[in-house]
């Protein structure tokens, strides 16, 4: 039987109605000279960085702070890392804190790296005992060991932010607070870092982080919080909460396209091209024919590309893009690749693009139509992401990921019989 | 109390960066730690042995060395001073970390307070040395080392204060050097008291200048170390009570004070 780590030690974090106001001089008065010699007090507006802000992180957990920039969570992460104190409420911490708010940020440039890692443990409120038992995990871990006796000041960036890593994560933390920083070194090394985050987080380490890699704290958060102008926005299960997020910001980009007047009205984010010939509509088919709103993962779906001719053209090429919400394509197909010909186009008519089993996922896509010439060098009409298609679960169970594979399960028994190879997946310490 | 003891990792870890760091790279290393507080010693010695023609009282073996005088005095005063200037210093300098972890901000200022104690053992030990050498060694050696810790404790009270206010207003800096050269001059490094006793209203000007707690570490050493006799009662009660006033005054302060340090820096 499993253990819960929150149902034993309750919250590892508690933030409760904290507000956090920076004072914003508009002329600071930093020498004495100038307090006595200028009447006037100094003035200075207040800004609310964090606005009664309440949540709690469960003992055990990995929990991710979203938000737009200057929104207040790295505010948030130094509150929780006590470098700041909160203007009003309180933040109670059980568990000892190893904050991640800048790589290396203790090294000093004329020390060793083993001085230095001597230097930041003891920053972090390690005894030197403490850090001798990690200092051989430390060094291998940086993959550092050549270096690990020459000054830090000679170290490449990457190296310096390698050991600085290494010593946060392998100080054995209780609570690990991290600000958007696992994007650093190479991707053998950033492998590394989250094959260790993960440890940790099986270890029952609380991890608090702020990223705007969505998919990540989509993958590694057990919940999230999105903060957004200081204010707590939504509060939860990670997925749901990036979910919202998006949205919103979707939304808000939609907005802010409409009031810019990008493209030709019609609210389309981007619309360009010559205009001799014009997508004027998208329409869906589902298996029997009919037109619907939302198509079904796995059944056969028509897309019906409209336009409208201005003057007869010649070898014109369709094509269309789909998009993930997140912006990720997920494919563009178009009539020049897909060898389809269609010689010449006037007046106004349709173009039909046929999937006889629509493979992607139950989700939201955005869909870009264009119509080009031959050489696809010239844009007729290009209207991006200006369409949207609901996709409903169907016969496919797949959930994961973007698009369904249709590939088969089998078994051949035991492995070991085999005579192929088989892939393993490949070690990565 | 407690999270000092917590953190004395931390500050002693303070202490020997600011020590490592401090002469790496030079091709005296330590010597350097030397270097400078003889050359001090060393014009000093000239100016007013020579040219003002100092006489100290005579010391236990009856030598009258200005040099010898004059030195236990600089390293009484260079303590001093390395403890308030760089306690100012090592909290700016540590304004970057404290930006981003957390740690109690008086570490670097006591941390910095004992790499200046280390600097003071070596010049005592040198200086004892000296004057073992010249003849002058007597039993009440053993009272330095608890004069240079009531000293560390004072000053590292005042440096506290200064390095605080140096972060909010960062001219205290300027004016607490102005502030140190006319102290320097108001406790008796380089002048012998006895030389002021014999004056018109020297003896009254002796009782002001007295109040100076400085005044009290420096002639205990010369106590311990010049006319070999043990500091008097009321001295050791001056030296207690102006190193427990500081530290805790110090303390209180700085605690209270820096709590938004992290913010000001």
């Amino acid at each position: 039987m499993s253990i819960e780590p929150s149902s034993l030690h309750g919250p590892a974090v508690v933030v409760d109605h904290v507000t956090k106001e920076f004072k914003l001089y508009r002329d600071r008065r930093t020498s004495l000279k100038e307090r006595f010699t200028k009447r006037r007090p100094s003035r200075y507006d207040m800004f609310k960085a964090l606005d009664d802000v309440s949540l709690e992180v469960p003992a055990g957990s990995t929990y991710g702070l979203i938000g737009s920039n200057g929104s207040g969570k790295s505010t948030l992460l130094k509150l929780m890392a006590n470098i700041h104190r909160p203007t009003s409420g309180s933040i109670t911490h059980s568990g000892r804190i190893s904050a991640l708010l800048e790589l290396g940020a203790g090294f000093h440039p004329e020390l060793s790296g083993r001085d230095n890692v001597y230097l930041n443990g003891s920053i972090l409120g390690m005894s030197r005992k403490q850090v001798d038992a990690a200092m051989d995990s430390i060094v291998g871990f940086s993959g550092l060991e050549q270096f690990i006796d020459t000054p830090v000041k000679v170290y490449s960036s990457g190296m310096y932010v390698r050991l600085g890593f290494s010593i946060a994560v392998n100080l054995d933390p209780e609570i690990l607070i991290i600000d958007e920083i696992i994007a650093v070194g190479d991707e053998e090394f950033q492998r590394r870092c989250f094959d260790h985050l993960y440890e940790l987080r099986k270890r029952g380490v609380t991890i608090i982080f702020v990223s705007h890699s969505l998919p990540l704290v989509q993958t590694l958060c057990d919940r999230a919080a999105w903060i957004e102008k200081g204010v707590l926005r939504s509060e939860g299960p990670a997925m749901q909460v990036v979910d919202d997020y998006i949205a919103v910001v979707n939304q808000s980009e939609r907005d802010r396209f409409e009031a810019e007047g990008h493209g030709r009205s019609d609210g389309d984010r981007t619309r360009r091209g010559g205009g001799e010939i014009t997508v004027t509509g998208l329409t869906f088919l589902d298996a029997s024919g009919e037109p619907t709103l939302a198509a079904t993962s796995g059944e056969k779906l028509t897309v019906r590309i409209a336009y409208q001719a201005q003057e007869p053209i010649d070898d014109p090429v369709f094509g269309l893009a789909f998009h993930t919400e997140a912006g990720v394509l997920v494919s563009g197909p178009n009539s020049e690749f897909d060898h389809a010909q269609i010689s010449r186009v006037s007046g106004s008519g349709y173009v039909d693009y046929v999937l006889d089993e629509l493979p992607l996922t139950p989700s939201t896509y955005l869909i870009s139509a264009a119509i080009t010439d031959r050489t696809l060098l010239h844009v007729f009409d290009y209207r991006d992401r200006a369409f949207t298609l609901a996709v409903q679960p169907g016969s496919s169970p797949d959930r994961n990921g973007v698009v369904t594979l249709g590939g088969a399960w089998s078994t051949a028994g035991d492995a070991s019989k085999l005579d192929v190879p088989t892939v393993r997946s490949e070690s990565l310490r | 109390m407690a999270e000092i003891w917590q953190y004395r990792g931390l500050i002693g870890n303070f202490a020997s960066r600011e020590l490592k760091s401090k002469y790496k790279h030079s091709v005296l290393g330590w010597a350097w730690s030397l270097i400078n507080p003889a050359a001090t010693l060393l014009v000093y010695a000239v100016v007013f042995s020579v040219i003002f023609k100092a006489s100290p009282p005579p010391a236990q073996n009856g030598m009258t060395a200005y040099v010898l005088y004059l030195f236990i005095g600089l390293v009484a005063w260079n303590f001093f001073n390395n403890v308030v200037t760089g306690g100012m210093a090592s909290l700016i300098g540590a304004g970057p970390l404290l930006k981003k972890i957390y740690f109690p901000a008086y570490a670097p200022v006591i941390g910095n307070a004992f790499s200046a104690m280390v600097q003071t053992l070596i010049e005592s030990a040198v200086l004892l040395v000296v004057l073992s050498a010249v003849g002058n060694a007597e039993w009440t050696f053993i009272f330095v080392p608890f004069i240079l810790a009531l000293l560390l404790i004072f000053a590292s009270g005042i440096g506290l204060l200064f390095a605080l206010f140096n972060v909010y207003y960062r001219d205290v800096g300027y004016l607490v050097g102005v502030v140190l050269q006319m102290v320097f001059y108001a406790t008796p490094v380089i002048w012998p008291p006895s030389e002021l006793a014999g004056r018109t209203h020297g003896a009254l000007a002796l009782h002001i200048i007295s109040v100076n707690p400085l005044f009290q570490y420096v002639e205990g050493m010369r106590d311990a170390l010049w006319t070999g006799q043990a500091p008097s009662l009321s001295r050791w009660g001056w030296m207690v009570l102006a190193a427990a006033v500081s530290i805790a005054v110090g303390m209180v302060v700085f605690i209270r004070g820096s709590r938004d340090v992290s913010e000001e820096l």
